[in-house]
This record gives structure tokens, sequence and C-alpha cells, in this order.
């Protein structure tokens, strides 16, 4: 291949339209923020899909929109996209309205779910088709595809047809399509969810690296709480239209806003709360200390911050008044690098089950059937409203 | 078991099917390469029958008739039954019941009821307008009717196998509506359009009961010249536009075969 003079080289693949420097791939990228104002999605015949939603997402943010089937965040990403139009609010991308600008002018990329690849063309093709229909010179694409595919590492991908890719390779020349254009935002559609785990663990790394590596504004949407916690930089929760919770993956984890959220994150050990005394709350399993100065309906103990040893041993922190129970082994799952107990509870006629979850320091396990002390730190008792429906 | 006495049964069925339905075609294909003027006896072979229909200029006229009217009638019933396809593609998400309804109507129709309305609606537009006197106008119109609902179902049964997402996607980068058009949908469609060209134009060339209500003085197609031959005995004659007919329509017949195959 010719060298490339001197002046074609700030044409890189990640180098921003408007950028006037000619600075490396990746480097001189100018993020957008996304601001969304009271955004309200109706359907005909009253089906309400978005609630009037508010939400910024900062420029050069990973941030993703997690909730369950039908929580309205496919629809939020559409609406990013240009493809579903709000029935109410406004929606600005990089400090411009773009709340009426169809799609084909909104400078957004998405992975669909679906991978969404041309039958019609050829892999080459496929990655080439936006910068095609912006009028971009034959000569002019065909280098941004070889440069696009050293990026993501597509190798001889290029040449192969549509229907001869794995849904793994579908999956990255769907990446390669939309980052090709450069877009100010990215948008990911649960763009691993038809993947088997192994893969999926290794092509999340590569996308996070990516958005790492490129500085881009990601909106990420997913179902899965686990995935949700390794990308995100902020995480927003969604449950019917509404967003729950939008925080950092630590605080939405160890801080669920509400009972929908502690559930969603998949915690268990959730106790209904009858009375509330100064710092001390009533649950089925007994009166606990707490810390937390909310107002709360439910009492959320994480199961790896319960502290189990043998009834006679000394308490974890002696010098600490720490919320004591009594609790008996029902079932114990071997987990390798942690062991899960299932413990039940008596309190009186009230029969209870918590769940701890140990990691494994090679200390001797606990069998079925074995009487436990369960030793919970008050900062670990954490209030939570009941706001939730359903679920 | 039973079993194999089964598949062998099975197998003369097919054998028996297969002979019911060509035997006949067979004769008429044999019969006209017969020697001599019957069709009773055979004579020895010989090309005459076909020589003297390539001297035959009602006969010429009349293939010429048949393939204008297929080739015309076909390109416009696809235009027009690819717009409908796409529209009921498009719109497939309301109560599309009545209209369904009304674009099958006219394949379970019967010709003969379709022939006569269209011969009738003609005469009364001709008396009013003094346009669409009998001919070569009026047959096309009448083919492009019967054609459009094939080409409608055909081109409405590709867009339902085709990821919905692929639209988002082509408007997701960059394509206008125009580019759409013309770089998403044609190309998606251009198997199915084929195959809808290559069943108007049989249709077409299938066609009589139509045409003959339709048809003009100076418009007579193949069917209606063979329908007015036959009256004076079946001659070998016919037997030979017979056989030039079930070769030309075999071979379109075996090129959008070969089309589809290629699709998948």
């Amino acid at each position: 291949m010719a060298e490339r003079s001197p002046t074609a080289a700030p044409d890189g693949p990640f180098q921003h339209r408007d950028s006037t420097q000619g600075a490396n791939a990746g480097a001189a990228r100018e993020a957008s923020s996304i601001n969304l104002k009271g955004i309200r999605k109706e359907y005909p015949g009253g089906v309400v899909a978005l609630e009037s939603v508010d939400l910024d997402i900062r420029a050069g943010e990973f941030f993703t929109l997690l909730g369950p089937s039908g929580c309205g965040k496919t629809t939020l990403l559409r609406m990013l996209a240009g493809l579903d139009e709000p029935s109410a609010g406004t929606l600005s991308i990089g400090g411009v309205d773009v709340t009426d600008t169809p799609p084909h002018k909104r400078s957004v990329n998405t992975v669909f779910q679906s991978y969404a690849l041309f039958p019609h063309l050829s892999v080459r093709d496929n990655i080439a088709f936006g910068l095609k229909m912006r009028g971009m010179a034959r000569s002019e694409r065909e280098q941004k595809v070889v440069e696009i595919a050293e990026f993501i590492k597509l190798g001889s991908l290029v040449d192969r047809r549509v229907d001869q890719l794995s849904g793994g390779q579908r999956q990255r020349i769907a990446l390669a399509r939309a980052l090709i254009c450069e877009p100010d935002v990215l948008l990911l559609d649960e763009p691993l969810s038809a993947l088997d785990a192994g893969l999926r663990s290794q092509l999340q790394v590569e996308l996070l690296r990516t958005q790492k590596r490129l500085g881009m504004t990601f909106v990420f949407v997913t179902h899965d709480q686990e995935e949700a916690m390794v990308m995100s930089d902020r995480i927003a929760v969604l449950s019917d239209g509404i967003i729950q919770q939008i925080g950092t993956p630590q605080e939405v984890y160890e801080r669920p806003a509400n009972l929908f959220v502690a559930r969603f994150m998949g915690h268990d050990n959730l106790f209904s709360i009858s009375a509330r005394e100064g710092m001390t709350v009533q649950t089925p399993i007994g009166a606990l200390e707490t810390e937390d100065h909310n107002e709360g309906k439910v009492a959320l103990i994480r199961p790896e911050t319960l502290e189990l040893t043998s009834p006679g041993a000394p308490s974890v922190e002696p010098g600490k008044q720490l919320n004591t129970l009594m609790c008996r082994v029902v079932e114990r799952f071997y987990r390798g690098s942690n062991v899960e107990y299932r413990l039940s509870h008596q309190s009186g006629e009230q029969h209870s089950e918590l769940i701890a979850e140990i990691s494994n320091t090679g200390e001797r396990l606990f069998r079925v059937g074995d009487e436990v002390k369960v030793e919970i730190y008050p900062e670990d008792v954490i209030m939570l409203s009941d706001d939730e429906e359903g679920a | 078991m039973q079993n194999r006495g089964f598949k062998k049964g099975l197998a003369v069925f097919w054998w028996l099917t297969l002979i019911f339905l060509y035997a006949p075609l067979l004769v008429v294909m044999v019969f006209s390469f017969n020697a001599i003027n019957t069709s009773a006896r055979w004579g020895g072979f010989s090309l005459r029958w076909y020589e003297r229909l390539l001297n035959n200029d009602v006969v010429i006229s009349a293939i010429g008739h048949t393939l204008l009217l297929a080739v015309i009638s076909s390109i416009i019933a696809v235009i027009l039954g690819a717009m409908i396809g796409y529209g009921l593609y498009r719109h497939r998400a309301r109560r599309l019941g009545l209209l369904i309804v009304l674009i099958y109507l006219p394949i379970v129709m019967p010709d003969i009821v379709f022939g006569i309305a269209d011969m009738a609606f003609f005469v009364q537009i001709n008396r009013l307008t003094g346009l669409l006197s009998p001919g070569l106008s009026t047959m096309v119109i009448a083919h492009v009717t019967f054609q459009i609902p094939f080409v409608a179902l055909i081109v409405y049964s590709r867009f339902v196998g085709l990821d919905a997402t692929l639209f988002d996607a082509a408007k997701d980068l960059y394509a206008s509506p125009w580019q759409r058009m013309l770089h998403f949908i044609l190309p998606t469609l251009k198997p199915a359009l084929l195959s809808a060209f290559f069943l108007s134009f049989t249709l077409s060339v299938d066609d009589f009961v139509i045409s003959f209500f339709t048809a003009g003085p100076e418009s007579a197609t193949l069917p209606i010249y063979i329908w007015g031959a036959i009256r004076r005995g079946i001659s070998p004659e016919i037997n030979a536009i017979a056989t030039l007919m079930i070769a030309s329509v075999a071979l379109v017949a075996v090129v959008s075969l070969l089309f589809n195959r290629r699709r998948a």
C-alpha cells in the first residue's frame, strides 16, 4: 500500500469531524453530553412507556440503562437514536436540541440487539454503509474500513459474507459499522445478550476498552445487572417507565434507593420493619441496630456483610456493638471463591431465612445442622423505601 | 413391517401422478413432429408444422402480442404490486382484515367473472369518453389487475421474512428516505421482484379467458388464436404452437427457480 502523505494522516478513523487538530486516532475526540428533560412516551391506546424522564449523561461516560423487559429502557434508547419520537419533553445531544431531528440527520449510531447487518451487502459494504450515505468517496471509504478493521482487529472478517459470520463476529461488525461513522454518541441495545457466557465476558472487556480508548459517550442498554456493574461509569435503573435510581455501580449496588432496585440488583435478606425507635428497628429476625437515618419500610442486609462464627467464639470486633443472632445452617452451597449458607432463624413463633455469603479463606466450613452465631454491623442494616409497584 | 410396502406404494403413486400430469403434454409434443395431418397415428418425423407456423403471419403476430402484453403488464404489475406489498407491510400492525381480503379476492375470483366485468367496464368507459376501445391497452389493464395480487403477496412475504430492525439500521446509518429506497429496500427486494415478474409473465401468457373478453380485433394473443383455430379441428400446427408455449413457460419457470435458489 502506498505511503500516506502527512496531509492525509489526520483522517484517522476516530478523529472527530469538527476537530481541526490532526492528532492520533482516538486522542482528539470531543465527547458529547446528553440531556433529557421531561421525556414522556405514550403510545396510542394509553400505554405509557416513559413517565417524564429527566436524565443527564456526561460527555465520555459509559452510561447504562438497566431494567427488566418492558421498563422503557429500549424506548429511551430509540429516542436518542431518533427512531421513536417523545410525546413530550426535550432531548439535546452535545448541547444541541435534537428533539425533532430525524434519525438520519443525528450524529448518533446504534449497535442493535439483532445486529441488523444488511443481508444484501458484503461485510465490507455493511461497514461502509453509513459513510456511503453521507456521500464519502469510495477510495476514502475503503481507507476508513481498513483503519477500523485494524482498530477492532477484524482481520479477514471483512472479506466474508454476512451469512458466514458467527454471532460474536456479527456483533463486532455491527460495532465497526457504527464506530466508523465517528458519532457523537454510540448507542448499544443489549449487544451481548445473544452470545454465550464466555464470549460475552470477553466482548464486555473489549467493548469497555474500546470506549475508554475513544473517550466516546456510550449509552448501553441491558437487563443484566452484573453486566451493567462491570461496564458502567454510571447506571440508571428503570422500572415502569420511571427512573428508580441513578448512580455509580457501587452506589446502586450498595445503597439501592428502594426495594425494586434492591431486588433487581439481586439482593436477598430483605426484612419488613414493623416499628422503629431511634436507631433500633423491629424486624422478623428481632430488633436490629442501624446507622441509616432514612425512614424505611424494609431492612436490607446484603449476604456478603454477614459475619459467621461458632456460638462460643468471641465477637469479630469486640469493641463494637454488633447485632447478634443465633441461626442454624439449613443448606450450604460451595462456590469455590465463596460459600453460600442458607440459615434459619427462630424468634419466638417467627421463623425467618437468612442468606450469608462468606468468602472462602480456607477456614473450616460450617456443616448443615450446625448452630452458628451471626453478627451484623449496624452500618450494614440499610433502610429501603417500599415505593415500588408490583414486582 | 409394512413400512417397505408402504414406501413402494408411495413411489408408484408418485409416478402415476407425474404421468397423469405430463402424459397429455407429451402426446401434444410428440405429435407436433408428426409428418401426417392427424393426431391419430404416427407417420414419421417432420418439422413441416413448425415451418408452416413460421410462415403464418397471423400466428407470428399473435406471438408478438402475447409477449408484448406479458412484458408490459408484468412490468406495470410489479411496480404497482410492490407498492401495495410495501404498504401492507408498513401498516401490518393495523387491522388489515378487509384490505387483505380485497387483495386476495382477484386470486380466487373465477376468471370469467373478471373477464366479463372488465369488458363491461371498458365498454362503458369507451361509450362515455371514446377511450379504451378494445385492444392491447384494455388487455394490459385487465392483465395487470389479476397480476397485482400475486406481486403484492410475494413482496409482502419477503418483507415479513426480513428483520424489521434493518429499516431502523438504515435510518440510523444516515440514509435519507430516497437513499433507503435505493440502497436498502430495492436491493433487498430484488429477488422477490424478479420472481414476481416471472410469475406475472407466466400468468399473462397462460391467460385465455380474460384476454378473450378484453381483446380487440387486432390484438389476438396466442391462446385466442388457438381457440379460434381449434374450432376447425385439432391440427398438428396447433400441437406445434402448444409445444412452443410449453417450452417457453418451462424455460421461464426454470429461470425463476434458479433465481430463488441463488437467493436461498
